[in-house]
């Protein structure tokens, strides 16, 4: 495929994601930090929702041979190190590499800085891989998955894997109703004031 | 029905079509959902303005040119886009800082804030990088194919997402 085409292809599925990214709230910094701190979890809804149709669709495609999968390596030492410290930024950021750009498509200010943070972090870390590489970055095992491990079928394992995400969702949306998650301004905020002393926040509400 | 006006969809309705990206991407791109190797590829491309060296280091050489790294550079420019859009049917774009950073890190500078966002963004894309994936090529794509280095990556990024975010003020 030629880079125009892709590039056509990736700029209509990224509105798509835009959209339901927008849509769905989950790039209000107010609901990802929120979830990081326990107290939001339109995030692990939306997460896990996208995770399980992921989980149907594989099952499907791949059980019918029409798509092979594209699993990464299991590095146990650079997928903990990375995970924590992506989670890490993920929390300060507010956001993550995707709905970063979300919050500059909104208008948010901030959102430039992550995302020349992000830039610079990227070309850092290329610049440092081959010197990671041989410490942190190289795989003993291959590419380990549930399947693979296990020698059960794919598609039986992501249809059982998506069941029981299906049983949490459903849990999870009895105990936290998401209308009122995204609290009065869609922001993951409740509206409750701070606490006194605290600097009051300014509260952008939509023209009528 | 959800409407292209309303405030707020379903997380459910969201997610779903979000996870329906994952066709177009395996049958047309021959790849998973992702989005932080885009990254590398803005930032080698950057980078080889001021250094032609860059190319020498293999993992730039693989994210520099080709139609899947464009394909991922596009597909994240497309994200705000997209946002934008909804955005604007919905009345709901955004200004300046939002007012949960105020309440979290208990003060309303915006030099501070620009600090913080830019720190963040750099630990968040080393990690993403380390770690090879982020929330969508670890967790929504890695998960989904039942990778055992996502699920782990994922926990990780919990963990350390929570650790971090305790620090700061509930909001």
């Amino acid at each position: 495929m030629s880079v125009p085409v892709a590039m056509l292809i990736g700029l209509l599925m990224g509105a798509v994601f835009g959209f339901a990214l927008e849509k769905s709230r989950v790039f209000e910094p107010g609901i990802i930090l929120g979830q990081m701190q326990l107290r939001n979890f339109q995030m692990l809804k939306i997460f896990l929702t996208a995770v399980t149709t992921g989980l149907v669709l594989l099952a499907v495609l791949h059980g019918l041979g029409i798509t092979k999968l594209h699993p990464k390596a299991t590095i146990y030492s650079a997928d903990i190190v990375g995970g924590l410290l992506l989670g890490a930024g993920i929390a300060l950021a507010g956001a993550c590499p995707g709905t970063v750009m979300a919050q500059i498509g909104v208008g948010y200010r901030d959102a430039w800085f992550t995302l020349l943070g992000g830039i610079a972090g990227a070309v850092t870390f290329t610049y440092a891989e081959p010197v990671l590489k041989p410490v942190l970055l190289t795989s003993t095992t291959g590419k380990l998955t549930l399947d693979s491990v296990t020698g059960a079928p794919f598609w039986i394992l992501a249809l059982a894997f998506a069941a029981l995400l299906i049983a949490g969702l459903v849990a999870l949306e009895r105990w936290r109703p998401w209308q009122r998650e995204i609290g009065p301004d869609a922001d993951g905020l409740s509206g409750a004031e701070p606490e006194p002393g605290a600097p009051q926040p300014r509260r952008w509400k939509p023209a009528a | 029905m959800p409407r292209f006006t309303d405030r707020a969809w379903s997380p459910y309705v969201s997610g779903v079509l979000i996870g329906l990206l994952q066709v177009p991407a395996f049958l047309l791109i021959g790849t998973a959902l992702g989005t932080s190797s885009s990254y590398v590829t803005v930032g080698a491309n950057l980078a080889e303005l001021v250094d032609p060296g860059v190319r020498a280091i293999d993992y730039a050489a693989k994210h520099l040119d080709g139609a899947k790294n464009w394909w991922q550079v596009a597909l994240v420019a497309g994200i705000a886009l997209g946002a934008l859009l909804s955005a604007s049917l919905s009345g709901m774009r955004r200004r300046g800082i939002a007012p949960v950073w105020r309440r979290a890190l208990g003060t309303s500078s915006p030099a501070l804030r620009f600090a913080v966002a830019f720190i963040a963004g750099f630990v968040m894309l080393a990690g993403a990088r380390i770690a090879d994936g982020c929330t969508s090529g670890h967790g929504i794509s890695g998960i989904a194919q039942l990778a055992i280095g996502s699920i782990i990556a994922v926990t990780a990024m919990f963990a350390g997402g929570i650790a971090t975010a305790m620090v700061l003020r509930r909001a």
